[in-house]
């Protein structure tokens, strides 16, 4: 029997917009496109830098995950910057818990060596976890007003719902874009 | 004053469905940042490989803006075969030369073009995205095509994966662009 190979976009019940459930259902698409392409990954590969100062694929993988709960927290859930808790959702420091951006110069931070896959890929898992939870409770009237925060260098942005679901999207595709290069990178490197 | 940043998920007028509206906003904000990021590239960083059997960016480009019309043409359209070349101007859905094999160079089709060439490949490839979705409706979102690929594989796509799918394939290889163009300007700084 051949193959069926179905892409589809379903939504998952228990949201109270159809919107937003979309978004999520895209999210949960990325997560698990990422995690089938990277099981057997090894902590060499994970760990293993271009050049000092660049990224590894286990900061990518430590920074998507500590984004999208950082971002739920600023745009669904409207925290403020003192009532961030990022760490308390995934054990993992908002501010250096990645390594990033990195100085020119770095190696990878400590407290990411020798963590595997598994490691990773449980930040994953309650990333969207909390984001779903958090998701399933937004009305689409949230998603349009636009409010205000400001950015520890000084800016102000403004930004509404939509937009942050939007960039939870893009930023996860992006790294996940970065991650392949990397892989390809690495089995070059390793010739 | 502060500067202030906007970042609000906007509907652009003419189309039939707001849903489809903001995918289209989504695309449209990826070309944009892309764009911005990447108009000072010279033909020679299009062209440029970090090792053979790697994509450029010039190949990257032309991948984004054949992969749109076609996709376009063939799952949210349903046509049974695509017209790359009708829109891109005689570009086929082949010739970005993806998968490159191991040792791969660049298609010779790219070679010496510049920005302006590949800008005109996204925006083309746009403008027929655009017509196409304009009349959709939010009924199209789950209207599915079944496709019979030569693996002898069935895969069926509907409306609403594949604009999602057009958002993150684009947002990945812009970071992938990024990504190589960091590489490219590393490369030069050094050599």
């Amino acid at each position: 029997m051949s193959v069926i190979e179905r892409s589809i976009l379903e939504v998952e019940p228990g949201f109270r917009s159809q919107d937003v459930a979309l978004f999520m259902a895209s999210l949960d698409d990325q997560h698990a496109l990422l995690i089938r392409d990277l099981e057997g990954i090894t902590v060499a590969e994970l760990e293993w830098q271009a050049k000092p100062g660049q990224n590894t694929i286990g900061m990518l993988l430590a920074h998507i995950a500590l984004v999208e709960v950082f971002w739920t927290q600023v745009g669904p859930e409207r925290r403020s910057r003192e009532q961030w808790d990022v760490e308390g959702v995934l054990g993992l420091d908002l501010a250096n818990g990645d390594g990033m951006p990195a100085p020119p110069d770095a190696r990878p931070p400590a407290h990411l060596a020798g963590k595997t896959f598994d490691y990773y890929r449980d930040l994953l898992v309650k990333a969207r976890a909390y984001a779903n939870r958090v998701a399933m409770g937004i009305e689409d009237g949230v998603l349009s007003p636009v409010f205000q925060r400001t950015r520890r260098n000084g800016t102000v942005e403004e930004i509404n719902v939509r937009w942050v679901l939007y960039h939870m999207l893009e930023h996860f595709s992006g790294h996940y874009g970065q991650i392949l290069l990397l892989r390809h990178q690495y089995r070059d490197a390793a010739k | 004053m502060a500067e202030i940043v906007y970042r609000t998920l906007e509907v652009p007028s003419g189309y039939a469905s707001p849903v489809i509206a903001r995918y289209l906003w989504q695309l449209d904000d990826q070309n944009r940042r892309l764009l911005a990021a990447t108009t000072d590239l010279t033909p020679d960083a299009l062209q440029w490989q970090p090792a053979p059997g790697f994509n450029t960016m010039g190949m990257l480009f032309a991948h984004v803006a054949l992969n749109e019309v076609h996709m376009a043409h063939v799952m949210i359209e349903g046509r049974t075969a695509s017209d790359v070349p009708g829109i891109l101007d005689g570009l086929g859905p082949d010739d970005d030369g993806m998968p490159l094999p191991e040792e791969g160079k660049p298609p010779a089709v790219f070679a010496n073009k510049s920005m302006e060439d590949f800008v005109d490949l996204l925006k083309r490839a746009r403008e027929e995205t655009r017509r196409i979705a304009r009349p959709l409706t939010d009924a199209d979102l789950d209207r599915r095509v079944t496709r019979h690929p030569p693996d002898g594989s069935t895969r069926i796509y509907n409306v609403d994966w594949t604009l999602y799918h057009f958002v993150e394939h684009l947002a990945g290889h812009h970071a992938q662009i990024l990504q190589l163009k960091h590489l490219y300007q590393h490369r030069h700084a050094h050599a």
